[in-house]
């Protein structure tokens, strides 16, 4: 009869689904630096797979591709604006000038590091306030991005239904202010970027509420909110 | 059937290069079949809604790195489900189903046809080998890799020593192995 060695029974059994925590933790570590260990799983997933056809499907609830849906919209979305950034750095913006000491030493870093600990050093330091109700899937979402090392604020209307007559306008709230700061009128497939220098404006808009609101076509007509306020937002931090 | 994989391959093809239309109709295709494979490992349906969810949103960033000639696309992302699901039951406390009844209350949905026919033949060959296993192996291997029982849970369950469970494992999947590359 056939003998497994030691990898082919350990990832069968990995693949199986009979490892203990530990024993399964130390098998999705290895699997990376091992390819031995790899193509066997892979041997056994493709051997076992077959079983699943003997369950039932079970439909999920509905509501789970739309949550779905919206996750993968707002992956696809950072890397537009990943790509609008790019656009940004090629003209020369001023704001970046700042900063090319800085990517100079980064640059020099890479031969040292290698490129995968060179992409991660670079991963921006993003901050995401969704702006968005729980109401429904057809209503509007506005999407305010900071870039802490870019020094770039990007809102981004997700969704925002046409309404006659009608403008949506993003809004700036912190106690330091004496009334809410329009940061501009925001219609769908708009993407309004804003270079920011650091210092304490940067600080209060890092600790600042945001809020949308529906105004007259064009904004508001004296400075400040004067429509409902359709939801507010803080800033998370939304990269390590 | 070939025409039906080759119908997923391309889904898969497409949702690589950003398709959104592609994964629309590729979770319609496999989502009931991919939660249902969830469910059971994990007996709670909130949780396997979130192990769905990352698995999904795996298979849309990670498409690219599916290889048609190592995995058939329903048992690759089946595997990224079940990983996922095992390594979140290993975390918590997995409640046994109450009764067979429970089990019988989820089983309700029809198959979808490409998942049915992708894996008719690899199917029919593995349940035959299968059988060619004692009936209390062939109850183990089935249940460790549906419901995701650890061999400590099976060591209570057939009340045998873990040290048992494990040797009646590796023969198993040694004999399995042996009958489907025959």
């Amino acid at each position: 009869m056939t003998e497994l060695d030691d990898i082919d029974a350990l990832a069968a059994e990995f693949v199986l689904g009979t490892l203990s925590r530990e024993e399964r933790l130390a098998v999705t570590e290895r699997r990376e630096r091992e390819p031995k260990l790899e193509a066997a799983i892979a041997a056994w997933e493709r051997r076992l797979g077959p079983m699943i056809e003997t369950v039932a499907p079970v439909a999920p609830p509905p509501h789970l591709y739309n949550k779905i849906r919206a996750q993968i919209g707002l992956s696809s979305h950072v890397i537009s604006l990943k790509a609008r950034e790019q656009q940004l750095t090629r003209r020369g913006n001023r704001w970046r000038n700042a900063f090319v000491g800085v990517s100079a030493m980064a640059a020099a870093a890479v031969g040292v590091l290698g490129y995968r600990d060179y992409v991660n050093q670079q991963l921006p330091t993003q901050f995401v306030a969704v702006l968005q109700t729980s109401a429904g899937a057809d209503q509007p979402a506005f999407l305010l991005t900071v870039d802490t090392k870019t020094h770039n604020c990007v809102i981004t209307a997700v969704k925002a239904p046409k309404k006659v007559d009608k403008s949506y306008e993003v809004w700036m709230i912190h106690e330091q202010l004496k009334a809410p700061k329009s940061l501009g009128v925001v219609a769908e497939g708009d993407m309004s970027v804003m270079p920011m220098a650091p210092g304490p404006d940067m600080d209060m808009f890092m600790n600042a509420s945001f809020a949308v609101s529906m105004e007259p076509e064009g904004g508001s007509p004296t400075g400040s909110p004067t429509g409902p306020v359709l939801f507010t937002g803080k800033l998370v931090q939304a990269t390590p | 059937m070939a025409s039906t994989r080759q119908q997923l391959d391309k889904l898969l093809g497409a949702v690589a290069k950003g398709d959104e239309s592609a994964f629309a109709e590729l979770y319609q295709a496999t989502s009931s079949k991919l939660f249902s494979v969830a469910l059971r490992i994990l007996r709670n349906r909130e949780v396997a809604e979130e192990v769905v969810q990352e698995a999904f949103f795996k298979v849309w960033e990670r498409a690219g790195d599916f290889k048609p000639e190592i995995a058939s696309p329903i048992t690759w992302m089946a595997a990224i489900v079940r990983n996922r699901a095992l390594d979140e039951a290993r975390r918590r406390v997995v409640r046994p189903f109450a009764d067979a009844t429970e089990l019988e209350d989820i089983e309700s949905e029809d198959e979808h046809p490409l998942v049915a026919m992708e894996l008719r033949e690899d199917v029919e060959r593995l349940l035959r080998c299968m059988d060619g296993l004692e009936p209390e192996k062939k109850e183990i291997v089935r249940l460790a890799y549906l419901q995701g029982m650890s061999r400590d849970a099976l060591a209570k369950r057939f009340d045998r020593p873990e040290g048992t469970i494990k040797t009646w494992l590796h023969r198993s999947l040694a004999q399995l192995k042996g009958c489907l590359e025959q």
